[in-house]
């Protein structure tokens, strides 16, 4: 038999860090039997696909808190879970080219700072403390903020795992979520590759293929897959602290436990889940100048190895969190546009509220899944989509 | 080669190479330089693959680092020193950290407490972690070169005997290949361009708008990007002699028959004088036909070829055959080998300086993988072919595999050259659908020689993947764990995310996985084999010029 019983508390579609942490936090609260359920093997997606960047830099009030939250949780994460993730608070460096970015910048340095936390406002010359050997002239100014910070994506995906595990928490790997079925206009099971499975609850955390999973259970949705690649260079000694972002390009790196310089860029793909988690030759180039634009003696730097996954994007950048009205038991659990890592340890908590039909502190107007619908679009939006 | 003529000092020594020579032949008179340590143990690691793959040979040279020696000929002047320990790689006071930890550090769940100590452990691993220094900007500024770009009707990749064979096949036909190849010296191919010291690295799946062309990235050495587009690619990149788990397998003395041959390609003498050539395949019979003098034993995981002993016997080597290869001992180099006959258990040991493998060669599969086409597992070699048709045509249309990675024995070569430059010319796919072969003979005696050395104590200890420093037994944990399948074993134990990207630990870990999670090697699956196949220089990529915005990337 596929799956241990016939029917679920809950059953939660990826087992990415949204749905592991969704699934620890309903165990926990005795929100079980909980069933996860991914296509993939553990880490597949883009959990397992990263920059391991955390970061509590944010345009808006909404995201810097729930931000501030994950990161306590990450400081924490070694003595709850057991395993060393390397949470490494060297800060975040975002870099502005002209001073339209930089204001940009400040903005967000007001309302990060408004919140207690310590973000500073760079100029050139602070920069380039940060960033040795960086390029003459490549940047006005930035902000930066200390308590940012990397960490190591697998052992926080396998923690989370054993020990969601350990509280009986049953992760069927392999396994793809067809859809849902529904009896009385509400959720009564999920469809799979391995047959169906009953529960009245089903969280959709499926990161880029959620949009897929919402619209198979008739659920129109606005979520987008967008690939974004990255690349890993050959290790070197440390010489680069911070994770450096760039506004205009999305550039961003930083310079890992084991010395790789890891990072990307952004660029125009096809939306979809179709083209599959590979690479292009666009990228690999588009992201060597700029990285050889910005630090000149990284010209000497071989690439290792250059992947790719998907972001999960909204049309306001905010993730979708919270139970659809249009069908009740379907809670969402996505739309975290490239940055569910940084939120999980927070949101998750949120998402595991909503499947046992408690309320939630979010704002509706930012998080819940009825925003989009309506004739007036969202005032808000989190446009700082970057690393 | 002639007179020494090129100068240049090695950590501050003056040394000289010949015109033509490479830096890890000139360092190595009379045997293997001890140039590095492992990047987590710090143990000594000697070169091993010399074709320019593995870490063993990394160097600095004038500023730029993680240059392979042994692909590296020296100019005059050059400043060569190495690169991760202190303060020299025979004396390194780092190599503490494998002393007091011999079992391994568990980096996974150790070092997080307490709590206030993590910033301390953070900086700690963080200055040991790592290989060189990073380049200085004199060293970038030095690699800048114009890029080159080229749009043919056909690439061959690899000017081996497969690839030049189906080189001057297309010539002979009218169409005039450019073909690729990463030895520095290559001979010149008739009617074909031919772009030496330049490795292939990224072969995506062919553009699927508007007519399907290949769009392929290479580099010349040092740092010159490459970019071609073509109609048809033909592969034929070859195979390399593959690692073997036992203990001190990455220690100086240690090297695959490509490295051995290389070392000893006449006027100069391999590096070593008694050898143990492990392997008793066409490989072995090879190493003691160009330096049968400098061996003192063959010793191989199962039977002995007929060829092999009679070279062996006329040359007065003692032959072990079906013997289980324990350890290679010597502390900073090899001198002598543990073995153990399989069957009767009996232990024997041979003083030597240098272990040759020459059990096993691979395939170099990766732009295969990477262009998509469709693999297939052949039990015999214990690893992943391109599934083709009769004429080379893999799945992909367009794209070709000719010599080794088609499977094709040395016999048919020549033969299978010409039909494979036929299809090329004439536009043709496959002539039949490309379904899987039927299994080649027995699986490799490999997996029967795990079994057995995987119930004696101690292999734990042993390095599955050298460039990472994992040990066998953390491959054993993650199994255990309940942790299954090559790629998630991979993420669990970092096996395979070193310099050489799993080129020479993957090979020995399916079979290993295999036997461990108790199903056949395909279903352990297989390493996404992500671009570039070799490390890239971030300034041969930059030279590239991007493609216009909104292009529809594939």
């Amino acid at each position: 038999m596929t799956f241990a019983r016939d029917s679920y508390r809950t059953v939660i579609v990826g087992a990415g860090i949204v749905g592991l942490f969704t699934a620890y936090h309903l165990a926990r609260s005795g929100g079980g039997p909980v069933l996860v359920v991914d296509r993939g093997f553990l880490s597949s997606g883009a959990s397992g696909r990263n920059g391991g960047g955390v970061r509590q830099q944010w345009e808006t009030r909404g995201t810097v808190r729930l931000a501030r939250e994950s990161v306590e949780a990450y400081r924490r994460f070694g003595r709850e879970f057991g395993f060393n993730i390397w949470f490494r608070q060297s800060g975040y460096l975002f870099l502005a080219e002209n001073e339209t970015e930089l204001a940009r910048l400040k903005t967000v340095h007001t309302l990060v700072a408004s919140e207690g936390l310590a973000s500073k406002v760079l100029d050139s010359a602070g920069v380039a403390r940060f960033v040795d050997g960086i390029a003459p002239g490549a940047v006005v100014g930035g902000t930066y903020l200390e308590s940012d910070g990397t960490l190591y994506p697998f052992p926080a995906i396998w923690g989370v795992y054993e020990a969601a595990r350990s509280l009986g928490v049953e992760v069927a790997l392999g396994v793809e979520a067809l859809g849902v079925e529904v009896q009385n206009a509400r959720v009564a099971g999920v469809l799979t590759s391995k047959g169906p499975v009953a529960t009245p609850t089903v969280v959709n955390a499926a990161g880029g293929w959620s949009g897929d999973f919402s619209r198979r259970s008739g659920l129109e949705v606005p979520n987008v897959a967008t690939r974004h690649e990255i690349l890993a260079t050959e290790s070197m000694k440390p010489f680069l602290d911070p994770m450096v972002v760039r506004v205009a390009d999305g550039l961003y790196f930083s310079q890992s436990m084991r010395g790789e310089i890891i990072g990307g860029v952004t660029l125009p793909h096809r939306p979809g889940t179709s083209r599959g988690q590979g690479s292009s030759p666009a990228f690999l180039i588009a992201m060597a100048r700029a990285l050889v634009g910005l630090l000149p003696r990284l010209g000497a730097v071989g690439v290792l190895r250059a992947w790719s996954g998907f972001y999960d994007d909204t049309p306001d950048g905010f993730p979708v969190i919270g139970e659809d009205p249009r069908l009740p038991g379907f809670v969402h659990g996505n739309g975290f546009g490239g940055h569910g890592f940084m939120l999980a340890p927070a949101t998750s908590r949120r998402i595991a509220h909503a499947a046992l039909g408690q309320p939630t502190d979010l704002d509706p107007a930012l998080f819940s899944p009825n925003r989009f619908r309506g004739p007036a679009p969202a005032a808000t939006a989190e446009r700082l989509q970057l690393g | 080669m002639g007179e020494p003529d090129r100068h240049f000092s090695f950590r501050g020594r003056p040394r000289s190479a010949r015109d033509g020579e490479t830096l890890l032949s000139a360092l190595s008179p009379d045997r293997l330089p001890l140039l590095r340590r492992s990047i987590q143990y710090h143990r000594p690691q000697g070169p091993f693959c010399g074709i320019g793959h593995c870490a063993g040979c990394l160097v600095r040279v004038n500023g730029r680092p993680n240059v392979r020696a042994c692909r590296y000929e020296p100019t005059e002047g050059d400043s060569v020193t190495t690169e991760n320990a202190w303060p020299s790689p025979t004396w390194d006071l780092l190599g503490a950290i494998g002393l007091l930890s011999p079992g391994g550090v568990d980096t996974l769940h150790g070092l997080r407490r307490p709590a206030w100590a993590t910033r301390f452990y953070q900086r700690l691993v963080r200055r040991l972690a790592g290989t060189g220094a990073p380049p200085t900007e004199a060293a970038a500024r030095a690699l800048a070169a114009p890029a080159l770009e080229r749009s043919v009707e056909t690439v061959v990749v690899g000017a081996g005997g497969p690839g030049r064979a189906v080189a001057a096949a297309l010539a002979a036909a009218g169409v005039h290949p450019i073909v690729l190849e990463r030895d520095l010296h290559s001979p010149s191919v008739g009617g074909a361009e031919l772009m030496r010291a330049t490795t292939a690295v990224f072969l995506p799946p062919p553009s699927d708008t508007g007519e399907r062309r290949f769009t392929l990235l290479a580099f010349r050495e040092p740092a010159v990007g490459v970019r071609i587009d073509a109609r048809s690619v033909v592969v034929a990149t070859g195979g390399y002699d593959a690692s073997l788990l036992f203990g001190g397998n990455d220690r100086p003395g240690v090297l695959t028959a490509d490295a051995a041959l290389s070392l000893a390609a006449p006027p100069r003498r391999p590096p070593f004088r008694r050898a143990v050539v492990v392997g008793g395949g066409h490989r072995a019979a090879e190493l003691l036909e160009r330096c049968g003098d400098a061996v003192e034993a063959v010793v191989a995981p199962g039977e002995v070829r007929p060829e092999v002993v009679r070279a062996a016997t006329d040359l007065g080597i003692p032959l072990y055959p079906r013997s289980l290869l324990l350890r290679a001992d010597g502390r900073k180099h090899v001198r002598s080998v543990r073995l153990r006959a399989r069957g009767s258990g009996t232990e024997t040991s041979i003083a030597c300086d240098a272990v040759v493998l020459a059990h096993r060669r691979v395939p170099h599969s990766q732009l295969f993988f990477q262009a998509g086409a469709a693999m297939e597992w052949r039990p015999s070699v214990g690893a992943y072919f391109p599934m083709v048709s009769a004429n080379g045509a893999t799945t992909i249309p367009g794209l070709f595999a000719a010599g080794t990675t088609a499977g094709v024995p040395p016999p048919e070569l020549a033969r299978h050259a010409e039909t494979v430059a036929d299809a090329v010319v004439r536009g043709a796919g496959s002539t039949e659908p490309v379904r899987p072969r039927p299994a080649d003979g027995p699986p490799t005696e490999l997996l029967g020689y795990y079994r057995e050395l995987l119930h004696l104590p101690g292999h734990g200890r042993w390095v599955a993947c050298p460039c990472a420093d994992v040990l066998l037994s953390e491959v054993e944990e993650a199994v255990r764990s309940g942790y299954r399948g090559i790629e998630v074993v991979k993420r669990r134990s970092s096996l395979g995310t070193g310099i050489c990207q799993g080129r020479y630990c993957l090979p020995d870990a399916l079979l290993v996985l295999s036997i461990l999670e108790e199903r056949p090697p395909p279903e352990v699956g297989y390493i996404t084999q992500r671009p570039p196949v070799v490390p890239t220089p971030l300034a041969a990529l930059a030279s590239l010029p991007t493609p216009p915005v909104g292009a529809e990337l594939p």
